[in-house]
Protein backbone atom coordinates (compact mmCIF):
# COMPACT_ATOMS: atom_id res chain seq x y z
CA UNK A 1 0.00 0.00 0.00
CA UNK A 2 2.00 2.74 1.18
CA UNK A 3 -0.73 4.91 0.43
CA UNK A 4 -1.51 8.61 1.26
CA UNK A 5 -5.13 8.58 1.89
CA UNK A 6 -7.26 11.69 1.15
CA UNK A 7 -8.77 12.93 4.33
CA UNK A 8 -12.29 14.67 5.83
CA UNK A 9 -11.28 17.70 4.91
CA UNK A 10 -10.88 16.98 1.09
CA UNK A 11 -12.84 13.95 0.36
CA UNK A 12 -12.84 14.39 -3.50
CA UNK A 13 -8.80 14.55 -4.21
CA UNK A 14 -6.97 11.47 -5.24
CA UNK A 15 -8.88 8.30 -6.44
CA UNK A 16 -6.25 6.35 -7.02
CA UNK A 17 -5.21 6.90 -3.42
CA UNK A 18 -7.94 5.36 -1.96
CA UNK A 19 -6.43 1.92 -3.64
CA UNK A 20 -5.21 1.52 -0.07
CA UNK A 21 -8.45 1.19 1.55
CA UNK A 22 -9.46 -1.60 -0.80
CA UNK A 23 -6.25 -3.66 -0.40
CA UNK A 24 -7.18 -3.75 2.90
CA UNK A 25 -11.06 -4.52 2.34
CA UNK A 26 -9.89 -6.73 0.51
CA UNK A 27 -7.71 -8.45 2.92
CA UNK A 28 -10.72 -8.54 5.60
CA UNK A 29 -13.06 -10.07 2.87
CA UNK A 30 -10.50 -12.42 1.38
CA UNK A 31 -9.98 -13.74 5.63
CA UNK A 32 -13.56 -13.73 6.10
CA UNK A 33 -13.59 -16.46 2.76
CA UNK A 34 -11.41 -18.65 4.34
CA UNK A 35 -12.55 -18.61 7.59
CA UNK A 36 -15.66 -19.66 6.17
CA UNK A 37 -13.99 -22.33 3.83
CA UNK A 38 -12.31 -23.65 6.50
CA UNK A 39 -15.41 -24.04 8.83
CA UNK A 40 -17.36 -25.82 5.83
CA UNK A 41 -13.81 -28.35 5.68
CA UNK A 42 -13.01 -27.65 2.30
CA UNK A 43 -9.89 -27.46 0.35
CA UNK A 44 -8.48 -24.61 -1.21
CA UNK A 45 -8.00 -26.91 -4.67
CA UNK A 46 -11.73 -27.79 -4.15
CA UNK A 47 -12.98 -23.99 -3.72
CA UNK A 48 -10.74 -23.51 -6.46
CA UNK A 49 -11.71 -25.65 -8.57
CA UNK A 50 -15.77 -24.35 -7.95
CA UNK A 51 -14.51 -20.77 -9.65
CA UNK A 52 -12.42 -22.04 -12.23
CA UNK A 53 -9.27 -20.68 -10.46
CA UNK A 54 -5.72 -22.51 -9.60
CA UNK A 55 -5.05 -23.08 -5.90
CA UNK A 56 -2.64 -20.71 -5.76
CA UNK A 57 -4.76 -17.69 -6.91
CA UNK A 58 -7.08 -18.94 -4.69
CA UNK A 59 -4.79 -18.33 -1.95
CA UNK A 60 -3.82 -14.87 -3.23
CA UNK A 61 -7.50 -14.16 -2.99
CA UNK A 62 -7.80 -15.61 0.30
CA UNK A 63 -5.23 -13.16 1.09
CA UNK A 64 -6.39 -10.08 -0.15
CA UNK A 65 -3.65 -10.01 -2.87
CA UNK A 66 -6.14 -9.96 -6.12
CA UNK A 67 -9.94 -9.32 -6.10
CA UNK A 68 -13.00 -10.89 -6.57
CA UNK A 69 -16.14 -11.27 -8.89
CA UNK A 70 -18.73 -11.03 -7.18
CA UNK A 71 -20.59 -13.98 -9.23
CA UNK A 72 -17.44 -16.13 -7.74
CA UNK A 73 -18.06 -14.94 -4.21
CA UNK A 74 -21.67 -16.26 -4.45
CA UNK A 75 -20.45 -19.55 -5.93
CA UNK A 76 -17.73 -19.85 -3.30
CA UNK A 77 -20.13 -19.21 -0.24
CA UNK A 78 -22.83 -21.61 -1.95
CA UNK A 79 -20.37 -24.24 -1.67
CA UNK A 80 -19.45 -23.72 1.70
CA UNK A 81 -22.72 -23.96 2.83
CA UNK A 82 -23.48 -20.07 3.63
CA UNK A 83 -27.05 -20.33 2.94
CA UNK A 84 -28.21 -17.71 5.88
CA UNK A 85 -29.46 -14.44 3.58
CA UNK A 86 -27.88 -11.79 6.08
CA UNK A 87 -24.47 -13.39 6.65
CA UNK A 88 -24.64 -13.29 2.45
CA UNK A 89 -25.18 -10.02 1.66
CA UNK A 90 -22.53 -8.88 3.98
CA UNK A 91 -19.69 -10.39 2.81
CA UNK A 92 -21.25 -9.38 -0.64
CA UNK A 93 -21.51 -5.69 0.14
CA UNK A 94 -17.95 -5.77 1.84
CA UNK A 95 -17.13 -7.16 -1.56
CA UNK A 96 -19.00 -4.18 -3.08
CA UNK A 97 -16.84 -1.56 -1.08
CA UNK A 98 -13.42 -3.45 -1.79
CA UNK A 99 -14.35 -3.31 -5.62
CA UNK A 100 -15.53 0.27 -5.48
CA UNK A 101 -12.45 2.55 -4.32
CA UNK A 102 -14.38 5.64 -4.41
CA UNK A 103 -16.75 4.25 -2.31
CA UNK A 104 -16.35 6.52 0.59
CA UNK A 105 -16.81 9.64 -1.46
CA UNK A 106 -20.79 9.76 -0.26
CA UNK A 107 -19.75 10.92 3.00
CA UNK A 108 -19.33 13.99 1.93
CA UNK A 109 -19.28 15.93 5.47
CA UNK A 110 -17.55 14.72 8.32
CA UNK A 111 -17.03 11.45 7.97
CA UNK A 112 -13.90 11.02 5.99
CA UNK A 113 -13.34 7.45 3.96
CA UNK A 114 -10.38 6.77 5.43
CA UNK A 115 -11.87 6.63 9.28
CA UNK A 116 -14.10 4.47 7.51
CA UNK A 117 -11.21 1.99 6.74
CA UNK A 118 -9.93 2.82 9.80
CA UNK A 119 -13.02 1.43 11.53
CA UNK A 120 -13.38 -1.99 9.50
CA UNK A 121 -9.65 -2.26 10.51
CA UNK A 122 -10.20 -1.65 13.78
CA UNK A 123 -12.47 -3.90 14.54
CA UNK A 124 -10.81 -6.77 12.85
CA UNK A 125 -7.14 -6.65 14.60
CA UNK A 126 -6.54 -9.06 17.40
CA UNK A 127 -4.09 -6.17 18.56
CA UNK A 128 -4.09 -2.64 18.23
CA UNK A 129 -1.20 -1.02 19.45
CA UNK A 130 -0.49 2.72 19.46
CA UNK A 131 1.51 5.73 20.58
CA UNK A 132 0.25 8.87 20.66
CA UNK A 133 2.01 12.21 21.70
CA UNK A 134 -0.15 14.74 22.38
CA UNK A 135 -3.85 13.13 23.52
CA UNK A 136 -5.18 10.71 25.26
CA UNK A 137 -6.05 7.60 22.79
CA UNK A 138 -9.23 8.32 21.06
CA UNK A 139 -10.29 4.81 22.34
CA UNK A 140 -9.84 5.81 25.79
CA UNK A 141 -11.31 8.99 26.06
CA UNK A 142 -14.09 10.98 27.78
CA UNK A 143 -16.69 12.38 25.66
CA UNK A 144 -16.18 15.79 27.28
CA UNK A 145 -12.42 15.58 26.62
CA UNK A 146 -13.09 13.81 23.02
CA UNK A 147 -15.71 17.10 22.50
CA UNK A 148 -12.52 19.64 23.59
CA UNK A 149 -10.17 17.58 20.95
CA UNK A 150 -12.53 17.90 18.35
CA UNK A 151 -13.39 22.02 18.84
CA UNK A 152 -9.67 21.92 18.54
CA UNK A 153 -9.31 20.47 15.43
CA UNK A 154 -12.40 22.29 13.91
CA UNK A 155 -12.25 25.87 15.45
CA UNK A 156 -15.25 27.02 13.15
CA UNK A 157 -17.50 24.14 12.76
CA UNK A 158 -21.10 24.58 13.98
CA UNK A 159 -22.12 22.56 17.31
CA UNK A 160 -23.82 20.07 15.32
CA UNK A 161 -21.37 18.75 13.36
CA UNK A 162 -18.77 18.71 16.59
CA UNK A 163 -21.29 16.22 18.18
CA UNK A 164 -21.11 14.52 15.39
CA UNK A 165 -17.75 14.13 15.40
CA UNK A 166 -17.79 13.13 18.78
CA UNK A 167 -20.67 10.99 18.37
CA UNK A 168 -18.21 9.30 15.70
CA UNK A 169 -15.11 9.08 18.28
CA UNK A 170 -17.55 7.51 20.85
CA UNK A 171 -19.09 4.89 18.42
CA UNK A 172 -14.74 3.55 17.89
CA UNK A 173 -14.89 2.80 21.38
CA UNK A 174 -17.62 0.00 20.98
CA UNK A 175 -14.74 -2.50 19.73
CA UNK A 176 -13.55 -2.64 23.31
CA UNK A 177 -16.63 -3.54 24.49
CA UNK A 178 -17.41 -6.37 22.09
CA UNK A 179 -17.49 -9.95 23.90
CA UNK A 180 -14.06 -10.64 22.23
CA UNK A 181 -12.15 -7.51 22.27
CA UNK A 182 -9.03 -6.83 20.17
CA UNK A 183 -6.19 -6.46 22.93
CA UNK A 184 -5.10 -2.55 22.63
CA UNK A 185 -1.75 -1.51 23.80
CA UNK A 186 -1.14 2.03 24.16
CA UNK A 187 1.87 4.17 25.07
CA UNK A 188 1.02 7.63 25.19
CA UNK A 189 3.97 10.32 25.87
CA UNK A 190 3.83 11.84 29.83
CA UNK A 191 2.44 15.49 27.80
CA UNK A 192 -0.89 13.75 26.42
CA UNK A 193 -1.58 13.27 30.49
CA UNK A 194 -0.47 17.04 31.41
CA UNK A 195 -1.94 19.13 28.77
CA UNK A 196 -5.01 19.67 30.36
CA UNK A 197 -7.66 19.69 27.28
CA UNK A 198 -10.80 20.85 28.51
CA UNK A 199 -9.93 22.58 31.23
CA UNK A 200 -8.33 20.89 34.24
CA UNK A 201 -11.98 18.95 35.36
CA UNK A 202 -12.33 17.57 32.10
CA UNK A 203 -8.68 16.90 32.03
CA UNK A 204 -8.84 14.94 35.67
CA UNK A 205 -12.10 13.35 34.88
CA UNK A 206 -10.14 12.01 31.88
CA UNK A 207 -7.23 11.06 33.87
CA UNK A 208 -9.87 8.81 35.96
CA UNK A 209 -11.26 7.13 33.33
CA UNK A 210 -7.73 6.40 32.12
CA UNK A 211 -6.83 5.00 35.09
CA UNK A 212 -9.88 2.51 34.96
CA UNK A 213 -9.67 1.46 31.67
CA UNK A 214 -5.41 0.60 31.75
CA UNK A 215 -7.03 -1.90 34.67
CA UNK A 216 -9.19 -3.26 32.12
CA UNK A 217 -8.24 -7.33 31.02
CA UNK A 218 -7.77 -6.53 27.48
CA UNK A 219 -6.09 -2.86 27.80
CA UNK A 220 -2.80 -2.05 28.40
CA UNK A 221 -1.38 1.71 28.93
CA UNK A 222 2.17 2.76 29.37
CA UNK A 223 3.15 6.47 29.91
CA UNK A 224 6.95 7.62 28.97
CA UNK A 225 7.71 10.00 31.14
CA UNK A 226 9.24 13.26 30.77
CA UNK A 227 11.85 12.25 32.94
CA UNK A 228 13.14 9.66 30.05
CA UNK A 229 14.46 12.39 28.20
CA UNK A 230 14.25 11.59 24.44
CA UNK A 231 12.53 8.45 23.10
CA UNK A 232 12.18 6.68 20.26
CA UNK A 233 8.68 8.16 18.88
CA UNK A 234 9.49 11.14 18.26
CA UNK A 235 8.74 11.30 14.92
CA UNK A 236 4.65 11.22 15.98
CA UNK A 237 1.94 9.53 17.12
CA UNK A 238 1.12 5.52 15.02
CA UNK A 239 -0.67 2.92 15.34
CA UNK A 240 -0.11 -0.66 13.90
CA UNK A 241 -3.13 -3.30 13.58
CA UNK A 242 -2.18 -7.03 13.71
CA UNK A 243 -4.69 -9.48 12.36
CA UNK A 244 -5.06 -13.29 13.96
CA UNK A 245 -4.54 -14.48 10.72
CA UNK A 246 -0.70 -15.61 9.85
CA UNK A 247 -1.02 -14.54 6.55
CA UNK A 248 -2.23 -10.86 7.05
CA UNK A 249 0.68 -8.49 7.48
CA UNK A 250 0.17 -5.44 10.07
CA UNK A 251 -0.92 -2.27 8.79
CA UNK A 252 0.60 1.01 10.28
CA UNK A 253 -1.72 3.90 10.39
CA UNK A 254 -0.77 7.19 11.15
CA UNK A 255 -3.13 10.23 11.03
CA UNK A 256 -2.38 13.57 9.44
CA UNK A 257 -4.17 16.80 9.90
CA UNK A 258 -6.22 16.33 6.15
CA UNK A 259 -5.58 12.69 5.51
CA UNK A 260 -4.42 9.41 7.04
CA UNK A 261 -1.26 7.08 5.56
CA UNK A 262 -1.23 3.05 5.51
CA UNK A 263 1.97 0.69 5.61
CA UNK A 264 1.73 -2.45 5.18
CA UNK A 265 5.38 -3.56 3.43
CA UNK A 266 7.19 -5.76 5.84
CA UNK A 267 9.92 -3.05 5.41
CA UNK A 268 7.80 0.46 6.17
CA UNK A 269 5.99 -1.97 9.31
CA UNK A 270 9.55 -3.16 10.76
CA UNK A 271 10.25 0.16 11.03
CA UNK A 272 7.40 1.13 13.03
CA UNK A 273 7.48 -1.91 14.88
CA UNK A 274 10.92 -1.05 16.08
CA UNK A 275 9.95 1.66 17.66
CA UNK A 276 6.92 0.62 19.01
CA UNK A 277 8.90 -2.16 20.73
CA UNK A 278 11.74 0.17 21.70
CA UNK A 279 9.01 2.73 23.03
CA UNK A 280 7.44 0.05 25.41
CA UNK A 281 10.61 -1.10 26.39
CA UNK A 282 11.65 2.23 27.55
CA UNK A 283 8.38 3.42 28.96
CA UNK A 284 7.07 2.70 32.30
CA UNK A 285 5.24 -0.60 32.64
CA UNK A 286 1.58 -0.88 32.79
CA UNK A 287 1.33 -1.54 36.85
CA UNK A 288 3.24 1.65 37.34
CA UNK A 289 1.83 3.36 34.81
CA UNK A 290 -1.61 3.31 37.08
CA UNK A 291 -0.10 4.78 39.44
CA UNK A 292 1.52 7.61 37.39
CA UNK A 293 -1.87 8.33 36.05
CA UNK A 294 -3.30 8.70 39.56
CA UNK A 295 -0.54 11.17 40.39
CA UNK A 296 -1.24 12.64 37.47
CA UNK A 297 -4.46 12.93 38.20
CA UNK A 298 -3.87 14.43 41.28
CA UNK A 299 -2.14 17.44 40.37
CA UNK A 300 -4.29 18.37 37.89
CA UNK B 1 23.56 -18.21 48.90
CA UNK B 2 27.17 -17.31 46.40
CA UNK B 3 27.08 -13.83 45.27
CA UNK B 4 26.20 -14.36 41.10
CA UNK B 5 28.73 -11.91 39.79
CA UNK B 6 31.96 -14.19 41.30
CA UNK B 7 30.67 -17.15 39.49
CA UNK B 8 30.79 -15.27 35.96
CA UNK B 9 32.99 -17.14 33.42
CA UNK B 10 33.56 -16.23 29.47
CA UNK B 11 30.27 -14.48 28.27
CA UNK B 12 28.63 -11.53 28.87
CA UNK B 13 25.84 -11.13 31.53
CA UNK B 14 22.75 -9.05 32.60
CA UNK B 15 20.05 -7.61 30.43
CA UNK B 16 20.16 -7.48 26.48
CA UNK B 17 20.69 -4.33 24.58
CA UNK B 18 17.99 -3.34 22.19
CA UNK B 19 18.97 -4.93 19.32
CA UNK B 20 16.91 -5.92 16.19
CA UNK B 21 19.64 -5.86 14.21
CA UNK B 22 20.95 -9.24 15.58
CA UNK B 23 18.76 -12.43 15.51
CA UNK B 24 17.58 -13.40 18.99
CA UNK B 25 16.50 -16.98 20.37
CA UNK B 26 13.06 -15.78 21.24
CA UNK B 27 12.34 -13.94 18.07
CA UNK B 28 13.91 -16.73 15.86
CA UNK B 29 11.81 -18.62 17.64
CA UNK B 30 8.54 -16.96 17.17
CA UNK B 31 9.23 -16.68 13.85
CA UNK B 32 9.19 -20.62 13.39
CA UNK B 33 5.91 -20.78 15.62
CA UNK B 34 4.70 -18.36 12.77
CA UNK B 35 4.60 -15.46 15.29
CA UNK B 36 4.82 -11.73 13.86
CA UNK B 37 7.17 -10.28 16.45
CA UNK B 38 10.05 -10.84 14.91
CA UNK B 39 12.84 -8.69 12.57
CA UNK B 40 14.30 -9.55 9.31
CA UNK B 41 17.60 -10.64 11.06
CA UNK B 42 15.51 -13.15 12.70
CA UNK B 43 13.67 -14.44 9.88
CA UNK B 44 16.93 -14.55 7.92
CA UNK B 45 18.84 -16.63 10.68
CA UNK B 46 15.25 -19.21 11.03
CA UNK B 47 15.98 -18.97 7.03
CA UNK B 48 19.60 -19.77 7.26
CA UNK B 49 19.06 -22.66 9.75
CA UNK B 50 16.04 -24.51 8.29
CA UNK B 51 18.79 -24.75 5.07
CA UNK B 52 20.92 -26.74 7.02
CA UNK B 53 18.50 -28.46 9.38
CA UNK B 54 14.85 -28.81 8.03
CA UNK B 55 13.54 -30.18 11.73
CA UNK B 56 13.89 -26.86 13.21
CA UNK B 57 10.00 -25.88 13.19
CA UNK B 58 9.25 -29.10 14.28
CA UNK B 59 11.38 -28.68 17.10
CA UNK B 60 10.15 -25.45 18.38
CA UNK B 61 6.88 -26.76 18.02
CA UNK B 62 7.87 -29.67 20.53
CA UNK B 63 9.24 -27.53 22.84
CA UNK B 64 6.63 -25.43 23.02
CA UNK B 65 4.19 -28.32 23.28
CA UNK B 66 6.33 -29.78 26.00
CA UNK B 67 5.74 -26.63 27.98
CA UNK B 68 2.13 -27.46 27.55
CA UNK B 69 2.37 -30.89 28.58
CA UNK B 70 5.02 -30.27 31.64
CA UNK B 71 2.83 -27.29 32.63
CA UNK B 72 -0.21 -29.39 32.62
CA UNK B 73 1.41 -32.04 34.98
CA UNK B 74 3.00 -30.04 37.10
CA UNK B 75 -0.36 -28.28 38.00
CA UNK B 76 -3.05 -31.16 37.80
CA UNK B 77 -1.00 -34.21 38.55
CA UNK B 78 1.72 -32.91 41.07
CA UNK B 79 -0.70 -29.92 42.26
CA UNK B 80 1.97 -27.26 41.94
CA UNK B 81 0.22 -23.80 42.08
CA UNK B 82 4.17 -21.65 42.12
CA UNK B 83 5.89 -21.44 38.68
CA UNK B 84 9.62 -19.67 37.87
CA UNK B 85 9.55 -19.75 34.43
CA UNK B 86 13.39 -18.51 33.49
CA UNK B 87 13.24 -17.82 29.73
CA UNK B 88 9.50 -16.87 28.69
CA UNK B 89 9.89 -16.16 25.52
CA UNK B 90 7.62 -14.04 23.29
CA UNK B 91 4.01 -14.74 24.68
CA UNK B 92 2.51 -17.13 22.36
CA UNK B 93 -0.86 -19.34 22.62
CA UNK B 94 -1.01 -21.55 25.92
CA UNK B 95 1.80 -19.41 28.38
CA UNK B 96 2.28 -20.96 31.22
CA UNK B 97 -0.09 -19.32 33.62
CA UNK B 98 -2.49 -19.66 31.45
CA UNK B 99 -2.24 -23.40 31.32
CA UNK B 100 -1.75 -23.16 35.08
CA UNK B 101 -4.52 -21.14 35.81
CA UNK B 102 -7.03 -23.05 33.76
CA UNK B 103 -6.47 -25.86 35.88
CA UNK B 104 -5.83 -24.11 39.03
CA UNK B 105 -6.74 -20.38 38.69
CA UNK B 106 -4.99 -19.55 42.33
CA UNK B 107 -1.68 -20.53 40.59
CA UNK B 108 0.92 -17.99 40.68
CA UNK B 109 3.80 -17.21 38.13
CA UNK B 110 6.90 -15.31 37.81
CA UNK B 111 8.45 -14.75 34.62
CA UNK B 112 11.60 -14.24 33.67
CA UNK B 113 13.66 -12.64 31.19
CA UNK B 114 16.76 -10.74 30.13
CA UNK B 115 15.52 -9.53 26.63
CA UNK B 116 13.77 -5.75 26.71
CA UNK B 117 11.69 -6.77 24.13
CA UNK B 118 10.35 -10.22 25.47
CA UNK B 119 9.51 -8.30 28.63
CA UNK B 120 7.67 -5.62 27.15
CA UNK B 121 5.47 -8.01 25.29
CA UNK B 122 5.28 -10.41 28.76
CA UNK B 123 4.11 -7.73 30.46
CA UNK B 124 2.04 -6.01 28.15
CA UNK B 125 -0.05 -9.36 26.75
CA UNK B 126 0.45 -11.95 29.65
CA UNK B 127 -2.90 -11.40 32.17
CA UNK B 128 -2.97 -13.40 35.37
CA UNK B 129 -6.48 -15.12 37.03
CA UNK B 130 -7.85 -12.90 39.41
CA UNK B 131 -6.97 -15.45 41.85
CA UNK B 132 -3.70 -16.17 41.40
CA UNK B 133 -0.66 -13.78 40.30
CA UNK B 134 1.41 -13.20 37.45
CA UNK B 135 5.04 -11.16 37.93
CA UNK B 136 7.60 -10.12 35.34
CA UNK B 137 11.41 -9.75 36.42
CA UNK B 138 13.95 -8.68 34.03
CA UNK B 139 16.89 -10.46 34.84
CA UNK B 140 19.99 -12.91 33.70
CA UNK B 141 19.85 -16.38 34.06
CA UNK B 142 22.90 -16.22 35.76
CA UNK B 143 21.80 -13.62 38.19
CA UNK B 144 20.01 -16.06 40.20
CA UNK B 145 20.18 -13.76 43.79
CA UNK B 146 17.81 -10.92 41.56
CA UNK B 147 15.57 -13.91 40.27
CA UNK B 148 15.25 -15.51 43.60
CA UNK B 149 14.72 -11.69 45.58
CA UNK B 150 12.33 -10.57 42.62
CA UNK B 151 10.14 -13.50 42.84
CA UNK B 152 10.04 -13.72 46.89
CA UNK B 153 7.46 -10.96 46.11
CA UNK B 154 4.87 -13.25 44.64
CA UNK B 155 6.22 -17.06 45.48
CA UNK B 156 6.18 -18.50 48.76
CA UNK B 157 9.59 -20.05 49.33
CA UNK B 158 8.08 -22.32 52.18
CA UNK B 159 6.05 -23.86 49.55
CA UNK B 160 6.86 -26.01 46.31
CA UNK B 161 7.79 -24.42 43.61
CA UNK B 162 8.28 -25.51 39.59
CA UNK B 163 11.28 -24.14 38.42
CA UNK B 164 10.98 -24.32 34.58
CA UNK B 165 13.66 -23.47 32.13
CA UNK B 166 13.18 -24.30 28.73
CA UNK B 167 15.41 -24.25 25.92
CA UNK B 168 17.61 -21.83 27.93
CA UNK B 169 20.43 -23.30 29.29
CA UNK B 170 22.12 -24.21 26.08
CA UNK B 171 22.73 -20.32 26.09
CA UNK B 172 25.15 -20.48 29.12
CA UNK B 173 28.37 -21.64 27.97
CA UNK B 174 30.00 -24.22 30.25
CA UNK B 175 32.51 -21.51 31.82
CA UNK B 176 29.50 -19.37 33.63
CA UNK B 177 28.82 -22.95 34.78
CA UNK B 178 25.22 -23.85 34.16
CA UNK B 179 24.98 -26.68 36.69
CA UNK B 180 25.85 -24.14 39.78
CA UNK B 181 23.28 -22.23 38.24
CA UNK B 182 20.68 -24.78 38.76
CA UNK B 183 22.21 -26.16 41.70
CA UNK B 184 21.19 -22.27 43.44
CA UNK B 185 17.99 -22.10 42.15
CA UNK B 186 17.25 -25.24 43.54
CA UNK B 187 18.98 -25.04 46.58
CA UNK B 188 16.23 -22.26 47.20
CA UNK B 189 12.93 -24.07 47.12
CA UNK B 190 12.05 -27.12 49.46
CA UNK B 191 11.63 -30.65 49.15
CA UNK B 192 9.08 -31.75 47.04
CA UNK B 193 9.57 -28.80 44.16
CA UNK B 194 9.90 -29.36 40.25
CA UNK B 195 12.55 -29.00 38.44
CA UNK B 196 11.67 -29.03 34.28
CA UNK B 197 14.52 -28.36 31.44
CA UNK B 198 14.19 -28.71 27.65
CA UNK B 199 17.97 -28.38 25.88
CA UNK B 200 19.51 -28.75 22.64
CA UNK B 201 20.96 -31.72 21.99
CA UNK B 202 23.87 -32.95 20.68
CA UNK B 203 23.81 -36.17 20.27
CA UNK B 204 20.79 -36.75 18.44
CA UNK B 205 21.56 -35.13 15.16
CA UNK B 206 24.46 -36.54 12.63
CA UNK B 207 28.01 -34.75 13.04
CA UNK B 208 27.60 -33.07 10.02
CA UNK B 209 24.11 -31.10 10.68
CA UNK B 210 25.12 -30.58 13.91
CA UNK B 211 28.62 -28.18 12.44
CA UNK B 212 26.24 -27.08 10.15
CA UNK B 213 23.51 -26.29 12.43
CA UNK B 214 26.34 -24.56 14.95
CA UNK B 215 28.09 -22.78 12.50
CA UNK B 216 24.72 -21.16 11.11
CA UNK B 217 23.46 -20.14 14.25
CA UNK B 218 26.48 -19.30 16.38
CA UNK B 219 28.16 -16.38 13.57
CA UNK B 220 24.67 -14.74 13.97
CA UNK B 221 22.74 -14.99 17.20
CA UNK B 222 23.16 -12.72 20.10
CA UNK B 223 23.36 -15.93 22.40
CA UNK B 224 26.04 -18.60 21.22
CA UNK B 225 23.85 -22.34 21.53
CA UNK B 226 25.66 -24.94 23.52
CA UNK B 227 25.06 -28.54 22.58
CA UNK B 228 24.83 -30.68 25.18
CA UNK B 229 24.81 -34.83 25.69
CA UNK B 230 21.48 -36.70 27.26
CA UNK B 231 24.39 -37.33 29.68
CA UNK B 232 25.62 -33.46 30.45
CA UNK B 233 21.49 -32.83 30.72
CA UNK B 234 20.80 -35.62 33.12
CA UNK B 235 23.91 -33.82 35.38
CA UNK B 236 21.48 -31.05 35.89
CA UNK B 237 19.12 -33.34 37.70
CA UNK B 238 21.34 -34.76 40.30
CA UNK B 239 19.32 -34.00 43.32
CA UNK B 240 16.46 -34.70 42.06
CA UNK B 241 14.11 -38.50 40.95
CA UNK B 242 13.47 -38.18 37.50
CA UNK B 243 8.84 -38.06 36.78
CA UNK B 244 8.25 -41.24 34.56
CA UNK B 245 9.17 -41.37 31.77
CA UNK B 246 12.66 -40.06 32.81
CA UNK B 247 15.05 -38.09 30.73
CA UNK B 248 13.65 -38.63 26.86
CA UNK B 249 13.63 -36.15 23.47
CA UNK B 250 10.94 -33.42 24.37
CA UNK B 251 7.90 -34.35 21.95
CA UNK B 252 8.39 -38.87 23.32
CA UNK B 253 7.73 -36.83 27.38
CA UNK B 254 4.24 -38.27 28.19
CA UNK B 255 3.08 -37.29 24.53
CA UNK B 256 -0.87 -36.56 24.42
CA UNK B 257 -2.98 -39.56 22.31
CA UNK B 258 -3.34 -38.54 18.88
CA UNK B 259 -2.14 -39.52 15.45
CA UNK B 260 2.32 -40.77 15.69
CA UNK B 261 3.94 -37.17 15.42
CA UNK B 262 5.37 -35.96 12.09
CA UNK B 263 9.35 -35.23 12.77
CA UNK B 264 11.98 -36.29 15.53
CA UNK B 265 13.01 -33.21 17.99
CA UNK B 266 16.92 -32.17 19.13
CA UNK B 267 15.94 -31.18 22.65
CA UNK B 268 16.14 -33.97 25.54
CA UNK B 269 13.36 -33.23 28.33
CA UNK B 270 12.58 -33.87 31.70
CA UNK B 271 10.93 -32.85 34.78
CA UNK B 272 12.58 -33.96 38.14
CA UNK B 273 10.62 -33.81 41.57
CA UNK B 274 13.37 -32.20 44.27
CA UNK B 275 14.65 -34.87 47.08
Amino acid sequence: MNTVVPGGETPDAGLEESQAEATVLRMLLGTQLRRLREAAGIPVDKAGYEIRASRSKLSRMETGRVGLKLRDIEDLLTLYGVVDEEQRVNVLALAKRSREPEWWAQYNDILPGWFETYLALESAASVIRSFETQFVPGLLQTEEYARAVTRLGHQTAPEQEIERRVSLRLRRQEVLARRQPPRFWAIVDEAALRRPIGGAAVMREQLRHLVHAARRPGVRLQVVPFARGGHAGASGSFSILRFQERDLPDVVYIEQLTSSVYLDQRSDVEHYLEVVDRLSSEALPPADTISFIEQAASET
Amino acid sequence: MTTDETAQGGSKTGPLPFDTTKPHQARVYDHLLGGKDNYAADRAAAEALLAVYPGAVYTARANRAFLGRVVRYLTAEAGIRQFLDIGTGIPTAGNTHEIAQAIAPESRVVYVDYDPIVLAHARALLDSSDAGATEYIDADLRHTDTILAGAAGVLDFSKPVAVTLLAILHAIPDPDDPYAIVARLLDAVPSGSYLAISHAASDLLDQETMRSFANSWNSRGQQRITWRTREQVARFFTSTDLVEPGLVRVDEWRPTAGPASAGTSNEWGAVGRKR
